[in-house]
């Protein structure tokens, strides 16, 4: 490995380095405060080497790794999520457990997971990448083990992980069988050359679609997702909803990009298929959810069902469409999932949509965020999840993608019902108030306010104006 | 000449390539060490240790468990720590072998690989050595 490469990687050292550092932190019995304090000031570290590796781009590091914008843009997404994670953790374990320091390991190391899916371009770093990111998350979600739920959702996620895991390798096996070779663009090289429409190839496809599909809780591989949102900790079920699906999203869209998925009309049914049944069942079964969690849970089924209309043209406006859309996604889960982390209490999550009832008359700052993240989730204007759809449509009506862009625009003004129900529950007339409990730390208290007006403001400055980042997304994927 | 055999890290085609009997040399050497090995240790033991034939000690060896009776009987999960302890230990150990074999080949580069590694290994052998998990009394 020569300079210029190990400096193009510096970000993901530096980011495998955290989980070391706060191992030894916690070997000289430091404290939480200093962990957290640590961990926030690494990943700020992280996004510092990000930017400083920019005019480097782009590196590639052979056989496993492409460093390049797109990877740069997935890599911020993940890394910038995380930090917010982090965040909400503070508040949330301290409240709870006495030793919630082995958490941010897990948490740092299935980070990394993330940011590998970011940067692979084969199959190895591919599965590596996948198995750090997955068998983290299986301690992380069984974190809080005497809590209600936490074991059985753990339990599920790592049986039907494990079991995907397998065929994801049996789809490699069946692509390396047909092409060769395991790189991606050596595949790519050999399909053109081959005249492109072997079944193995699609076969193979349609194995790593299984594994690729439970991760993103596509239809029909959803069945783990609202059991495992509602039993895990609320911030693990934002670093869920977020990072672990930014990261493998972005492995599916490298690898589809590189191999030209769209010579396949094969596998771009399929994919077609799983995000139209994503949308339609994602937001039907969210209709009549009583549980806040759950219904972030099928919500985001049917907004990854959206996402994939963006994946299915292949071009570049399509994966712009993407990173825009997931951009102002995980802003908008992380706030929602913010202002769950705020009201809940030693004894209960705060997932309980009755909780919410007069939320704005007891606390409206509070009440306003989650008002503008659910607007924005529903898609509704001056808000970033419009944009992100508008965009999404647009790069599907470029392509003529007439069913999927007719369907989501359908299951949107569904999926606006249980958004406004929720809305509707906290502007209601109020309960005769519960005390609230006393908030265990001041300090993470504010800042987590703090963070989360800037994010409810980011919601609505994206939407107002999304030319503040869409220049940048368009000129940092054209470094490949 | 030997030696080379034994170390495996020089390059062994210069030595010889005729296929002779004495090719096999350093084979012989090393089943007898290890037949003498176990057969010292044996011996040695049952000459050495002190024997007190209890009840207990009479009975079949069974890695610790009751030999009759039922076999889910409850035992202190310290034992699954420390076993769970050991094969990570053990797999990190495996790692070795590879670069043993090569080291003469890889170099300083290799050299620092493995010391950056070995820095890793000791940083989780300092928690758990830490967190007390080695600890067998609280």
């Amino acid at each position: 490995m020569n300079e210029l490469q190990f400096k193009a990687l510096l970000p993901y050292s530096l980011l495998a380095t955290a989980s070391i550092i706060v191992i030894l932190l916690i070997a000289f019995r430091r404290n939480h405060f200093m962990i957290q304090v640590v961990g926030f000031l690494l990943m700020c570290g992280v996004i510092f080497a990000l930017v400083q590796v920019r005019p480097l781009l782009p590196v590639a590091i052979p056989p496993l790794f492409q460093i390049d914008g797109f990877a740069l843009l997935f890599t911020g997404l993940i890394i910038g999520s995380v930090a917010i994670v982090g965040l909400f953790s503070y508040i949330y374990f301290e409240a709870r457990e006495e030793n919630p320091k082995e958490y941010y390991i897990l948490l740092f190391l299935s980070t990394l997971g993330s940011a590998i899916l970011a940067i692979s371009n084969h199959f190895v770093s591919f599965f590596l990448g996948l198995e750090i990111l997955s068998v983290s998350l299986y301690g992380l979600i069984a974190y809080l083990r005497n809590r209600n739920h936490a074991v059985e959702a753990g339990m599920k996620y790592l049986v039907l992980a494990a079991l995907t895991s397998a065929f994801l390798l049996f789809g490699m096996a069946l692509v390396y069988m047909d092409t060769g070779t395991m790189s991606f663009p050596e595949i790519a090289q050999k399909l053109s050359a081959g005249g492109g429409s072997s079944v193995l190839f699609v076969m193979g496809m349609g194995f790593i679609v299984v594994a690729v599909g439970f991760k993103l809780a596509l239809v029909p591989f959803h069945l783990w997702a609202a059991d495992v949102y509602q039993g895990a900790p609320v911030p693990v079920t934002a670093f869920i909803a977020t990072v672990s699906k930014i990261g493998v999203f972005a492995i599916l869209l490298r690898f589809s990009l590189d191999v030209n998925l769209q010579n396949f009309p094969l596998a771009i049914d399929i994919f077609a298929i799983i995000a139209i049944a994503s949308m339609i069942i994602g937001n039907l079964l969210a209709l009549r959810q009583a549980n806040l969690k759950r219904l972030l849970a099928y919500s985001s089924i049917a907004h990854l069902g959206y996402l994939l209309v963006a994946f299915l043209p292949g071009n570049m406006a399509g994966v712009e469409a993407a990173v825009f859309y997931l951009l102002a996604y995980s802003i908008t889960l992380l706030s929602a999932f913010g202002i769950i982390t705020m009201l809940s209490t030693r004894k209960k999550d705060a997932d309980d949509v009755e909780i919410y009832r007069g939320l704005f008359w007891k606390k409206p700052l509070m009440a306003l965020v989650l008002t503008i993240a659910l607007l924005s989730l529903a898609g509704i204007p001056l808000t970033a999840g419009f944009i992100a759809k508008f965009y999404v449509l647009g790069a599907g009506i470029q392509s003529q993608l007439v069913l999927p862009v007719i369907v989501l625009v359908v299951t949107s003004v569904i999926g606006l019902y249980y958004y406004l129900r929720v809305i509707s529950v906290m502007f209601a007339a109020p309960v005769p108030a519960e005390a609230w409990e006393k908030t265990v730390s001041p300090l993470f208290y504010n800042s987590t306010y703090i963070a989360l007006v800037i994010l409810a403001l980011a919601l609505v400055a994206l939407g107002v104006f999304p030319g503040l980042v869409v220049e940048d997304i368009r000129t940092l994927l054209t470094v490949r | 000449m030997i030696h080379y055999f034994i170390l495996q890290a020089g390059p062994v085609s210069s030595v010889s390539d005729t296929n002779n009997s004495f090719n096999y040399f350093p084979i012989a050497i090393q089943l007898i060490f290890a037949i003498a090995f176990v057969a010292i240790m044996m011996g040695v033991t049952h000459w050495l240790g002190p024997k007190r034939a209890t009840e207990e000690k009479l009975e079949n060896f069974e890695s610790g468990i009751e030999i009759r009776g039922n076999a889910r009987q409850p035992m202190a999960v310290k034992y699954f720590l420390v076993a769970i302890l050991f094969v990570l230990f053990d797999v990190e150990v495996i790692f070795f072998y590879p670069y043993a074999v090569n080291f003469r080949e890889l170099g300083w580069e290799g050299f620092m690989a493995v010391l950056m590694f070995v820095g890793f290994f000791l940083a989780g052998f300092y928690y758990i050595f830490k967190k007390g998990a080695l600890n067998w009394e609280d």
